[in-house]
């Protein structure tokens, strides 16, 4: 059998694609999302387990037989105590039906005890049993480690709501969702543009594109996709340019390029050119920020617009966050985010919002939620947390939403989440 | 109320601004400047003289690439093979080469020489180039075929006379044998150039002078005692410790030869406060262990019970009739290993055993530290085995069950009696970013990248 790499996985899709959200209508479609999530998830999580549950039931009770055991269940993994709690009682509930009694030690047959370990790759079931004197058994189980999706955060002036998009162990460097009959989604790595449709609540692989290039990637590879309304996409990579055709099946058209990438939004157009053997962007605008054509190097850029002009934050190479006008550069003070940036359109107080990530010790990130009122940000929203570093931060397209990827330490996989908001009290 | 809400928000986000360390994307370039106690004098990865220790793997894996190699959670990789599947039997397999991979001097990569390269490292295979695949043929079904291809002595090398190349992230700028070892980042890597632009490696110090050269400055990373890892932080240092990495054991010379001898080799096992060996002599810098492999990579490790029964130990030494004294060897450079057996001398002698400390000889024991070469359980497992000249295990799958069962046999025979394992431990100074090592140890420096304000 030939080897493949490992399967991308299914993640529920959000709700509320396909929907044209108004800033109420946002905030009622968020509510329900996480309620609608949080539902998928603990339903999802109670079907995972009852396979093992079963299989671990069946070992104990071929050794034990029906009777009166005393059962013991210990917690050595990285299971949350939710879920301890609930595998517990499933395997409870299984070993129940196999005609096992619950009872104190000393008035039973067979003391079993039962450690929810793991290894690398699985956790790892192992049932101690011991039976009269001396006579013992173990017996284990192994089965893949999954992952939840972390939750929420208070109210506040802003809330920040994710919704898992798609996780795959290969780098995404970028999720496009395009709302239609069906909805669509597209999602960048480093070698190529895979299309998923979404079919009856789950996304159905439609077709991959690949992306050729003659040179290696940079480490820290970066990428971007930028939906078009004459074609279906553009996706921008390091000293690589492509654009995919107008119509089914999709190809993908890949040359080298020295253009600029495009960082605004429908409505606010910057462009930069990035160095193609690095992961940052030189500095040179095209078009430019008013008279500004230069900047220094930076990571990313958010814009928020004025009622005059549009203010641009860059997140510099140097540390620091440079805010240029279109006439004046100038270096905010030590905020001590990120290097990722990217605005949002909240309809939240100013109505623009600048997203930062934060953090830095490398085991986990998070982000936040910035108004610029003048030219000092104030934090308006509790950090939504992620189990491990932010690799990628886009604001979509349309400017409502953004996509942040981010490595989930624990699983290894990475993970693609929509960013969207709602107005807190 | 919303006015309130934002005024809390600004005051905690001055909280989170003060505290939080800035996240960035790694910046391009610099020295890192590495010091090792490891003095290797070839740097071949099939030299079996030097192969096998954690420190010759990560040397060879930032000049080498493999065919395969395997993710943090001991999963099979693309490397310099895209592809791979066996044939029915799993006694052969196809590898499907990378194109347009180069070794250092920039010269293509070829089936050939990848052939060529394996048949060094494993003169018992037969390996053999057709087109852009590489086929190896084994004696008998294989089917960790590819995880087996990912230790570090399967890297793939140009060997040119004395000269040797490979297609890893760095290649050699200077190389002084046992003494100083420059990298240059390979700009052409296939996987992506590296962050920094060289490393300059120091060899053949000892611990010791690893901390003066991190504390004057000269050194970037360094290698931290495990059992010095805990003062070091106390000293201000910054320390990050792997999982365990390496088992510390007794392994005696001769197999149990009679029940005698293996009843009382079990009661010298019982006798062992593992718990006092951890937390006193390595200060934290290990964890007690009754099994060959650490918890973290089978999961059941804590069914080896690691707590000293010394009822059970006097009550198994009362069984035999005649007890000879056993001779322990141990490191004489190893500072620790003196202090471990001192300890089991005197674990020994509370339960009725006599163990003498000896360097010269044919030891009944010796003191060993034995490295965890591979993610993979069941080939670490073998691995481990042969270092301690025990019968190859033979699992008949890779199950928990299976592993547990060939496991449990090996320490069955009383020839080993594990004691602890080993964190490693490094210190480096707050230039270096986005450290990190793979669970056994070994290192992820293409990964690391330096503050520009070093």
């Amino acid at each position: 059998m030939p080897y493949t790499q490992r399967s991308t996985v299914y993640n529920s899709p959000i709700a509320n694609l396909g929907m044209i959200p108004s800033p109420r209508s946002l905030r009622a479609a968020n509510l329900l999302l996480v309620a609608f999530v949080l539902l998928c998830a603990a339903i999802a999580s109670a079907s995972d387990w009852s396979g093992p549950e079963g299989q671990l039931a069946s070992k104990v009770a071929a050794v034990t037989g029906p009777g009166a055991v005393a059962l013991e269940i210990t917690n050595r993994s990285s299971l949350t105590h939710g879920e301890f709690d609930e595998i517990s009682r499933g395997l409870r509930s299984q070993l129940a039906t196999l005609g096992l009694r619950f009872v104190n030690a000393d008035q039973a047959a067979a003391t079993v005890k039962i450690s929810f370990s793991e290894d690398l790759q699985n956790y790892v079931w192992i049932a101690e049993i011991h039976q009269g004197a001396g006579k013992s058994s173990v017996v284990m189980l192994s089965t893949p480690r999954g992952g939840g999706t972390p939750s929420g955060h208070d109210v506040a002036a802003i809330i920040i709501h994710k919704a898992l998009l798609w996780s795959q162990p290969r780098r995404i460097l970028d999720v496009a969702v395009m709302d239609g009959n069906p909805t669509h989604m597209a999602v960048l790595d480093a070698n190529q543009v895979a299309l998923y449709r979404l079919e009856s609540g789950h996304w159905q692989p439609e077709q991959s594109l690949s992306i050729a290039h003659a040179r290696p990637w940079p480490r820290d590879l970066r990428g971007r996709l930028v939906l078009r309304k004459d074609h279906l996409l553009d996706a921008y990579l390091p000293g690589v340019f492509c654009r995919s055709t107008t119509n089914l099946p999709l190809a993908l058209n890949c040359h080298e390029s020295a253009d600029p990438w495009p960082l605004g939004t429908d409505q606010i157009n910057l462009g930069a050119f990035f160095t193609p053997s690095r992961n940052y962007f030189t500095g040179a605008l095209a078009p430019a920020v008013g008279k500004q054509t230069a900047a220094p190097p930076f990571y990313s850029a958010a814009a928020l617009p004025r009622d005059k002009y549009t203010l641009w934050l860059l997140a510099a190479v140097d540390g620091q966050i440079h805010l240029l006008d279109g006439v004046s550069d100038q270096a905010a003070g030590k905020l001590d985010w990120g290097s990722d940036i990217a605005s949002v359109h909240s309809a939240c107080g100013s109505g623009w919002n600048i997203l930062a990530t934060g953090s830095g010790d490398g085991t986990a990130d998070s982000l936040r939620a910035f108004d610029v009122p003048d030219r000092e940000p104030v934090a308006v929203s509790q950090s939504a947390e992620f189990r491990g570093p932010i690799t990628a931060l886009w604001t979509e397209t349309s400017g409502n939403s953004a996509i942040a990827v981010s490595r989930n330490l624990e699983m290894g996989d990475y993970e693609a989440f929509r960013l969207s908001f709602t107005c807190g009290q | 109320m919303r006015h309130s809400a934002l005024a809390s928000l600004a005051a905690s986000s001055l909280l989170w601004l003060g505290t939080a360390q800035a996240a960035t994307r790694p910046h391009y370039g610099g020295t890192l400047r590495v010091a090792m106690r490891t003095a290797p004098t070839s740097l071949d990865p099939a030299d079996t003289a030097q192969s096998g220790s954690l420190e010759s793997s990560n040397l060879s894996s930032l000049l080498f690439d493999t065919l395969v190699t395997l993710d943090d959670r001991g999963r099979p990789q693309p490397a310099l093979a895209i592809s791979w599947q066996p044939e029915p039997g799993g006694q052969r397999w196809q590898f499907k080469l990378r194109r347009g991979v180069t070794f250092q001097d920039g010269t293509p990569v070829t089936a050939d020489q990848v052939a060529a390269s394996l048949r060094v490292a494993n003169p018992n295979w037969k390996v053999l180039p057709a087109g852009d695949e590489i086929i190896v043929e084994r004696d008998s079904p294989a089917a960790d075929l590819p995880v087996e291809l990912a230790q570090p002595r399967n890297g793939i090398a140009k060997r040119d006379g004395p000269n040797i190349l490979g297609t890893g992230p760095f290649a050699i700028s200077q190389w002084q044998a046992s003494k100083k070892l420059i990298l240059a980042a390979n700009n052409d890597y296939w996987a992506g150039r590296p962050f920094v632009d060289s490393i300059e490696i120091t060899m053949g110090q000892g611990f010791r002078e690893q901390a003066i050269s991190l504390d004057l400055e000269k050194a970037d990373l360094i290698e931290v005692a495990p059992e010095q890892a805990h003062r070091s932080v106390g000293e201000g240092r910054h320390i990050e410790n792997s999982a365990p990495t390496e088992l510390m054991a007794l392994a005696f010379s001769r197999d149990g030869q009679s029940a005698d001898e293996g009843r009382l080799r079990e009661a010298l096992a019982l006798s062992i406060d593992r718990a006092a060996l951890s937390k006193v002599l390595l200060q934290g810098g290990g964890e007690p262990a009754s099994g060959l492999l650490p918890n973290w990579m089978t999961g059941y490790d804590f069914l080896f019970p690691t707590n000293a029964d010394l009822a059970g130990a006097r009550q198994a030494r009362a069984e035999v009739r005649q007890v000879s004294a056993w001779s322990l060897a141990y490191e004489a450079n190893d500072p620790v290993a003196r202090l471990v057996a001192e300890r089991i001398v005197l674990n020994a002698r509370d339960v009725g055993l006599t163990v003498q400390m000896t360097n010269s000889g044919i030891p009944d024991a010796r003191l060993v530290r034995i490295p965890i070469v591979s993610l993979d359980a069941r080939l670490a497992l073998m691995a481990m085995a042969e270092s301690l000249r025990l019968p190859q295990p033979a699992p008949a799958e890779n199950s928990s069950e299976d592993l547990y069962a060939a496991e449990s046999m090996l320490l069955n025979s009383h020839q080993v009696i594990p004691l602890l394992h080993l964190r490693s431990s490094y210190g480096m100074n707050a230039s270096v970013n986005d450290w990190s090592t793979a669970p056994n140890g070994s290192w992820h420096l293409s990964d690391v990248w330096l503050s520009t304000d070093k």
